[in-house]
């Protein structure tokens, strides 16, 4: 409950940055102010809502769970953050806000448009944004919602709410799929930040980030220093993990220990189970045992196989020693990695689907171009890029961001590694490790009420991408479509309501396509990230840094771009049956995408009429507005 | 328009532009080569190989990704403090912009 509290406070700071956020920006002109915040942003807030924004759902849910499953290779798939900073940060911004300044574009599709004064350019560029930006709102809108459900279990009014919820949509198709909670949870989540991006705009959104940013940061530090005083030491937890071997999944049937008794018998999930072979299980989800029956219909489970792990188990008093469980049907045991001891302190790390393990050399070397080279690409990004005051603004926070990132980025996996050790058996619902270790380790060093803290980074992760997506997708509506194609007459009024208006649409329409969760929260994030990234990073490299690339050839590129990342996944789920990519040659899909988005870029502009020499002198040229200073002294 | 010609027609803030673009993608260049080899090498481990510690952490972390990280870390700190040159971006009048 104390919990709760913090965390509520922490919420309640949200809505009065926006509020504030919203008279700020009363006296300035409505759409540069709602999408860009004026181009005033600062050192402090440009470092941290770059920071907060990057650091989504994925690096508070999906890659703690991720560290949690494979172990120390998490290290090495990660790593391409040491320069993350320098390449995603620095490799176009100075460029970018000159040639948004130069264009007077406020929107990323806007700024290719003007550039290559070409509709279609700016057309398509809108379509591929919405379009990949759904689908990372989806998997921002489902993490929140399970960030929340942790937070509130066990809390009365939240457990009845729950079941007046189920009542309440039980039958009605589509939303009376979903469990209770997660309902409650997510729109709760989603109703909460589309009304303060709604209210206050891009400035809102900046602001909330830099206190989301220092959130994070603190509550990664502090869950750093509690877990590695709680688990004896980092060279303690890496013994203890280098003796670990994967556990195996299986279904299990629970029976009655008294047959004779009739009632329903529950058991909740996640319950630790001592089988009548002495094993250790725990339920995936929860057991019914239904009056009348002698025993529950199959159930999935995980049994643990390490020695350590199962001796941890027994003595934590968790175990139910009812003797009734027992196995049913078929033992799935890890692809690679089962029954061998070091396999989570050693690459390629255990892997459940993939004989080869997680992290081989080829993909640990694609995700080290990936998390640069697609981080660059984002247009999230591009447009905090486009917002920034000036060039000293840029440098400052690229510093800041290099220090953030690497106070964020590594703690995580140490914290996540020692997880293993201080919470085993997390593989039921791996996405929810976070918030799991955040009670865990509050609650064991007597001060629950951190808990509300520590949660709300991963929360405040989650919000912070939410609402710069949201404002992403509703500027493409606004700016360029309804503005650029339908009525480019609309009054400040039309396009004030028609913006807050396409906010909350697109925010109701992420909840519900959500309503049904997608399983695999980490591998839609980066199926979002790498289309966006595959569509958008060559087109503007080239934009900025080629003056005679030509619209047709970025267009080509977008397309070229989208399409390889869509056709890669789309083999990978034929192949698999599950939603992921296909690494063709051992390299992930946003390789292939964008080397073939830069060939096509190269060959097209090549063969088609170069640009007017008006455009090449407006963005290359001397012009008056180029503002450079050669004889500034280096690091002024 | 020569070759020579063209590039002495661009701008001053554009050229250094591309200098910084470039600096940045050789420095990416030699930190994904030092981790991508030194940890293709020494990550992998055999059955009943004894784990070698450092500072709790196994070796290869050390000095396959925390090493570099710090070096990536002062090149960073570095180029943006010390070798990025200011534009003046202020100044430029946002032209044709719809508000």
């Amino acid at each position: 409950m104390s919990a709760l509290v913090s965390f509520a406070i922490y919420l309640l700071f949200v809505f009065v940055l926006a509020a504030v956020a919203n008279r700020v920006g009363k006296d300035k002109g409505f759409l540069k102010e709602y999408f860009l915040g004026s181009r005033t942003i600062g050192v402090w807030a440009f470092a941290l809502t770059y920071a907060a924004t990057s650091a989504s759902g994925g690096s508070f849910m999906g890659f703690p769970s991720l560290i949690y499953t494979h172990g120390w290779s998490l290290a090495w798939w990660i790593a391409g953050y040491m320069v993350v900073p320098l390449i995603a940060l620095g490799l176009m911004a100075k460029r970018i806000n000159q040639v948004s300044r130069i264009a007077g574009a406020i929107t990323v599709p806007e700024l290719l448009r003007r550039r290559f004064g070409s509709s279609l350019v700016g057309n398509v560029a809108t379509l591929m944004l919405i379009f990949f930006m759904f689908f990372y709102l989806m998997a921002q809108f489902k993490a929140g919602a399970q960030i929340m459900a942790t937070i509130l279990e066990g809390v009365p009014l939240y457990t009845e709410a729950v079941f007046a919820t189920e009542a309440l949509f039980d039958g009605v198709p589509w939303i009376g799929q979903a469990e209770g909670d997660y309902l409650l949870c997510l729109a709760f989540f989603a109703v909460s930040v589309i009304i303060y991006t709604t209210y206050g705009g891009f400035r809102a959104v900046v602001w909330t980030d830099v206190m989301q940013g220092l959130v994070m940061g603190v509550g990664v530090i502090i869950l750093l220093v509690m877990t590695l005083s709680q688990v004896g030491g980092l060279g303690k937890a890496t013994q203890e993990l280098s003796k670990m071997t994967p556990p195996e999944f299986l279904d299990v049937v629970v029976e009655r220990e008294d047959p004779d008794v009739a009632e329903e018998m529950r058991i909740p999930r996640g319950t630790w189970i001592l089988t009548r072979d002495q094993e250790v299980i725990r339920l995936k989800s929860a057991v019914v045992v239904v009056s009348g029956e002698a025993a529950s219909e199959p159930v999935e489970a995980i049994r643990l196989t390490s020695a350590g792990e199962i001796s941890r188990v027994k003595e934590s008093g968790k175990l139910l020693r009812g003797g009734f469980a027992k196995v049913s049907g078929e033992v799935e045991t890890y692809a690679y990695g089962a029954g061998k001891p070091g396999v989570y302190t050693s690459t390629p790390g255990p892997s459940r689907d993939n004989p080869m393990g997680f992290l081989t050399v080829f993909l640990a070397l694609s995700f080290f171009v990936f998390w640069n080279f697609s981080g660059a690409g984002q247009p999230s990004y591009m447009v905090r890029q486009m917002a920034f005051k000036n060039t000293l603004t840029l440098r400052r926070s690229m510093a800041m961001v290099a220090v953030y990132f690497s106070l964020i980025y590594f703690p995580l996996v140490i914290i996540f590694t020692c997880a293993r050790v201080l919470l085993p058996g997390m593989e039921i619902y791996p996405d929810r490790v976070m918030p799991e270790m955040a009670q865990a380790v509050t609650s064991s060093a007597g001060m629950p009420w951190l808990a509300g803290l520590l949660v709300a980074a991963p929360f405040a992760a989650v919000m912070s991408s939410v609402d710069s997506f949201l404002l992403l997708v509703s500027s493409g509506v606004v700016r360029d479509i309804y503005q650029e194609s339908i009525n480019p007459k609309a009054s400040e009024k039309q396009i004030k309501r028609l913006t807050y208006g396409v906010t909350v649409v697109v925010g109701v329409l992420g909840m519900i396509a959500v309503l049904q969760p997608p399983v695999f929260l980490q591998h839609l994030i980066v199926f979002a990230s790498a289309g966006l990234g595959a569509s958008f990073l060559m087109p503007m490299i080239f934009a900025l840094y080629w003056r005679r690339t030509s619209g047709i050839a970025i267009v080509a590129g977008m397309v070229a771009g989208a399409i390889t990342i869509l056709s890669l996944y789309l083999v990978g789920m034929l192949k698999t049956g599950k939603f992921g990519d296909y690494p063709f040659l051992g390299l992930h899909p946003f390789i292939w995408a964008v080397m073939i988005s830069g060939i096509l870029i190269v060959l097209v502009s090549l063969r088609s009429k170069p640009p007017g020499n008006s455009i090449q002198e407006k963005y290359f040229g001397k012009a008056e507005s180029d503002g450079s200073d050669p004889a500034s002294p280096i690091g002024k | 328009m020569r070759e020579g010609e063209k590039e002495e027609s661009l701008g001053d803030s554009f050229r250094q532009s591309r200098k910084e673009f470039l600096v940045m993608v050789a420095a990416w260049a030699v930190f994904a080569t030092w981790t991508t080899i030194y940890v293709g090498r020494n990550s992998s481990s055999e059955p009943g190989e004894p784990l070698r510690l450092v500072l709790g952490m196994p070796d290869w972390v050390v000095f396959g990704i925390l090493i570099p990280w710090g070096f990536g870390l002062a090149f960073t700190m570095w180029f943006s403090l010390c070798f990025m040159r200011d534009t003046d971006l202020e100044s430029i009048s946002e032209e044709g912009e719809k508000e």
